[in-house]
Parts: structure tokens; sequence; C-alpha cells
């Protein structure tokens, strides 16, 4: 991958602070880094990953790798969704990321959706080396496409690989597989739902971060869950109309991983983005204190 | 497809007792003729692996609302198919090829890293340790299961989970991959309805009616997602899979997961 790659980057600590050492894009690629995203006293590098035409076209191959040195801190985000077009001659769409994070480091990955038109192929793999120490976020989204428009589910094939490696061992091995053709539809499968989300918090310094979310998410759901009184009955089914009772607007659920429980996932479905952006803002806010901004607070 | 193997087998069968071979045609006939009642017993529902704690997601699913009638119920068990053929078949197919102990501690510590849904992961280490308790038990001739269990018993770096364990106990008993893969197609198919009744969800008569008309999709997804790598698995239900996760959040529960 490294001398195909259209970007690769690199911070290190520098005179103390973590520091852009090198930003290599290329077409179909363009990274920026502002510097005033957080205030001066808050160490980390922030990075905007954007395509040209702020969408990936059929056929196209993004990649990109990623060293976060020890200690250090950096964000990676998007400006917008990540369109992915329509499919020609039923080419795919590809982004590929490999990070490794250092000792005692953090990296967020806080990107904002991707979106499949109808017919896109797209596939995504995002590799992550971390230590026993590291620290991680990642946030992986993907909508049914246009929904507002009518493009739901529509797309032909979906496939996003997360992989987080512990020196050499597998941590946490994430496939998501959407494909049109199968048994089952995927707009059957999703519902009425158009937003599918997967929030990763790994490290000593999330502690705090996992605990609440899991707390706030047990919350949620429990108020929504209960058991059919009726409409679940077969016995009652005969008599009355069939009427679908109302579905929670976003289902969320967390899990442990690793064998000392060193990580959190949650699992969110949703029926707009809308309702998943102010879930990951209101979760992640707190990573403020480490980035020196709030994920998603423009969005 | 589907009648291929036991057509297969019984060709072979009389073929060996109409030829005069070297081989003694009575063995060859006896190995194939008790081959079928491990099978069979495999199979069957009162081996007592603890399938019947669990849900597959299935109560969650219905205490969301995703599931309420018998159509939404065909959906959700053609998905689970799906989802266990993508993510599960692989580790089925890989330790039954070859059931060899050192490549299935690293099937099993794969697995434990790719179920990263809780509920999912612990149901499935724990079935996997009841079908290994239980194989060690009623087979005594098979000394790497014996070895297995003893080797492992309460160690911290596997789990015993369920897909890799029953792939190695198929391959270790003589099943040939494709049957091992369709079993645990089956099994998964019967877990779910079974859990289905006992949720006043469909009657006993209904969920068999339910199995029959199933059974031909499930077929095609054994053929579509059979003799796969394990770096393959994916899975395909991601809306199942955050409901199944709030599984442990419900307040009144008859399931393990």
């Amino acid at each position: 991958m490294a001398e195909a790659a259209t970007g690769a980057v690199r911070v290190e600590k520098v005179r103390g602070r973590s520091a852009l050492t090198r930003c290599f894009a290329r077409y179909p690629l363009k990274l920026i880094a502002p510097s005033k995203v957080g205030p001066a006293s808050c160490d980390a590098v922030w990075l905007y990953a954007l395509t040209y035409g702020g969408g990936i076209v059929s056929g196209d191959t993004i990649s990109c790798t990623v060293s976060v040195g020890d200690e250090c801190t950096a964000a990676i985000t998007t400006q917008a969704s990540t369109k992915v077009y329509k499919a020609v001659d039923s080419k795919c769409s590809e982004q590929l990321l490999e990070a490794r994070v250092g000792e005692d480091a953090l990296l967020a990955v806080i990107p904002d959706p991707v979106t499949c038109f109808s017919t896109a192929r797209y596939y995504q793999k995002q590799v992550f080396q971390v230590c026993a120490n590291s620290n991680l976020v990642l946030v992986d989204w993907f909508t049914s496409g246009r929904y507002e428009s009518g493009e739901k589910w529509d797309f032909s094939f979906y496939k996003s690989v997360n992989h987080i490696f512990l020196e050499d061992q597998p941590l946490f091995i994430d496939s998501v597989l959407l494909e049109q053709g199968s048994n089952c539809s995927i707009a059957e499968r999703m519902q009425e739902y158009n937003v599918i989300a997967m929030v990763v918090l790994l490290g000593p310094k999330l502690r705090h971060i996992q605990d609440k979310m899991q707390e706030e998410v047990k919350r949620l759901m429990s108020g929504q869950l209960r058991p059919p009184t009726s409409g679940g009955s077969l016995y009652t089914m005969r008599s009355q109309p069939p009427q679908r009772p109302q579905q929670p607007p976003l289902v969320a659920s967390c899990s442990l991983f690793g064998r000392t429980g060193t990580g959190v996932v949650a699992r969110v479905a949703a029926v707009s983005t809308e309702l998943v952006y102010s879930f990951l803002r209101h979760h992640l806010a707190a990573l403020e204190l480490f980035i020196g901004a709030s994920p998603y607070a423009a969005s | 497809m589907e009648s291929d193997s036991p057509v297969s087998k019984k060709s072979r069968l009389f073929h060996s007792v109409d030829c005069v071979m070297e081989e003694a045609p009575s063995t060859a006939t006896g190995v194939s003729q008790s081959l079928h009642w491990t099978q069979w017993q495999i199979l069957d529902s009162i081996l007592p692996t603890g399938g019947f704690a669990h849900s597959y997601g299935l109560e969650a699913a219905m205490q969301s609302r995703m599931v309420s009638n018998q159509d939404d119920l065909r959906s959700f068990v053609i998905q689970v198919l799906e989802n266990t053929g993508s993510l599960l078949l692989p580790f089925v197919y890989c330790s039954s090829k070859s059931p060899d102990v050192a490549a299935w501690v690293k099937l099993d510590q794969l697995l434990e890293a790719t179920l990263t849904n809780e509920v999912g992961r612990k149901a499935s280490a724990s079935q996997g340790s009841a079908l290994l308790r239980v194989a060690a038990s009623v087979f005594t001739e098979i000394q790497v299961v014996q070895d297995l269990r003893r080797t492992f018993l309460g160690s911290k770096s596997v789990s015993f989970h369920h897909a890799p364990i029953f792939g190695f106990i198929c391959g270790l008993v003589g099943f040939d991959s494709e049957t091992a893969q369709r079993a645990y197609m089956f099994m998964t198919m019967r877990d779910v309805l079974s859990a289905a009744t006992r949720l006043n969800l469909i009657g006993p008569l209904a969920a068999s009616v339910l199995q029959h008309q199933v059974a031909p999709d499930a077929e095609r997804m054994l053929q579509k997602w059979k003799d796969r790598d394990v770096a393959e698995a994916s899975q395909t239900a991601p809306l199942l899979d955050a409901v199944q996760g709030c599984h442990a959040y419900m307040f009144s529960r008859l399931f393990c997961s």
C-alpha cells in the first residue's frame, strides 16, 4: 500500500508538542491541517480529509497511512458526508486507512457518514495497530443514501472492515457487509432505519467516557424495551387488524471487548442522520479535554 | 445438490457390499452406519448443549417491536441464517476441514475478537463449552477431544466458541465439511424457531411449517457462504446486531441471549 498511497500523515512530538511532521496527499485526496481548531493550550493535531467534489467516484481508491507517535494526539475528520457516486461498470470506490497509535497516544477518527448513492459499490478497510496504553476513538457510520429524496438502501454493495491489532494479536475484528441480491433485500433488513453507526472507544484515557456512555445507553434503551403486551401474541392477531407498533427511533447497545475489557463498542441504528449526530455530539463531548473541541459540534 | 451426499453414500455402500474387495465390506458398512447415528445424535435437540437458552436476538427484537408477527419472524429467521452463513460458517468450515488443536486455538481467538457483540459472544462461548463437555463425555473413543478439554479447561487464552468447537468435533467424528456447515445452519434455524414458540410468537405446528418453508433458503445461503476462509467472515445484519446487544438491558427476559 505504501507506494500506491494517496495520503501519508505522521504526527510526532516536536519541542514537547504534537506536530505534523509529514502530510502528503494526492488526487483524489486532500488533507487540510487547520491550526486553530482548539485553544492553543490544547496539544492536538487536527486533520480534515477532503475529496475533490465531496465524494468518491466509481473506480477510485483513496488510501492513507497515519502514524501517531508516542504521547501525541491527533483527530481526523471530514467537512461533510462522504458521497459514493453511482457505480460505472460495477467498479468499486475504495477507502483504505492504516494507522499506528503509539504509547499513551490518542487518535480520534471522527468523520461524517458515508452516503452511497443508488447502484454505488463501496469498500472500506481501516486497520489500527495499537499498544496496550494507546487510546483510540473510531466512529464509522453510513446512511441509506439520499433518503430524503426517496433513495433508500438502494446501493449495490457496501463493505466496511475495521481491524484493531494489539501487538499483532487481533483485538477487534469487525466486518459489515451489505449486498443487494441476497435472500432479503437491504431495505427489508433495515426496516424504517436509515443510519447505522459504530463507535469504538479504546484505552485508559477514555475510561470515563466509556463508563458514561455505557450507563446512559443502558438507561435510554431500558425504557424502550418491553415485552409485547398483546401485539406479539398469536392469539390476539386474528381478531385485531395488523398495526405495526412503534419502534424506537434510535436503537443503541454497548459491548465491552478485549480480554481485559479495555474497549467499548456502541452499535447504533437510527431513523435519521440528525439523531445519530446528536448521539455522537452528546457522548463524545468530553473528548474536548484531549482534542480541544467537541466532535460534531458544528454538524 | 441437496440429495448428492446421501445418494453417493448409499451407492458407495452398495458398491462395497456387491464387490469383493480387499477391505472387509462389513467394516466399511459399519463405519458408515455408525456415522449416521453419530450425525443424528449431534443434531438432536436432546443433546444438552444449552442451545435452547438462546433466542439469537429474537427476544430483544420482540421487545423493541422489530418482530411482532409471523411475517416478521420469517424475515428475522432468514436474516439470522444469512448472518450465520456469512459470519460463522467460515469458522465451522476451517475447523472441520482440519480438526487440529493449534489451528483451533487460532480460530477460537480470532472469533473472540470478531464477536464484538458481548451478548452474542457470551452465548457463543457458553454453547461451545457445553458442546465440548458433552462431546468429551459421549465420544470417549476420541482421544483428541479428551485432550483438548483437559489441556484448555480453565485456560484464559481460549473461550471455546461454538462454531469452531462444532466444526472441530464434526471433523473428528467424520462429517464432511459441507455436512458440518449444513448442520450448523440447521441447528441455528432449529434454535431460533424453538425460541419463537416459547416466546409465543408462533405455534409449534406453524413453526414446523415455517422450518420446512425456509429450508430451501437456508440451503441457498449454505451454497453461497460455504467453504470460505475466516478472513472473509462478515456480519450482514447490523440492525439486528444493535438490537441483540440490548438483550442485557431488558427488565424481564426468558433467554440468555
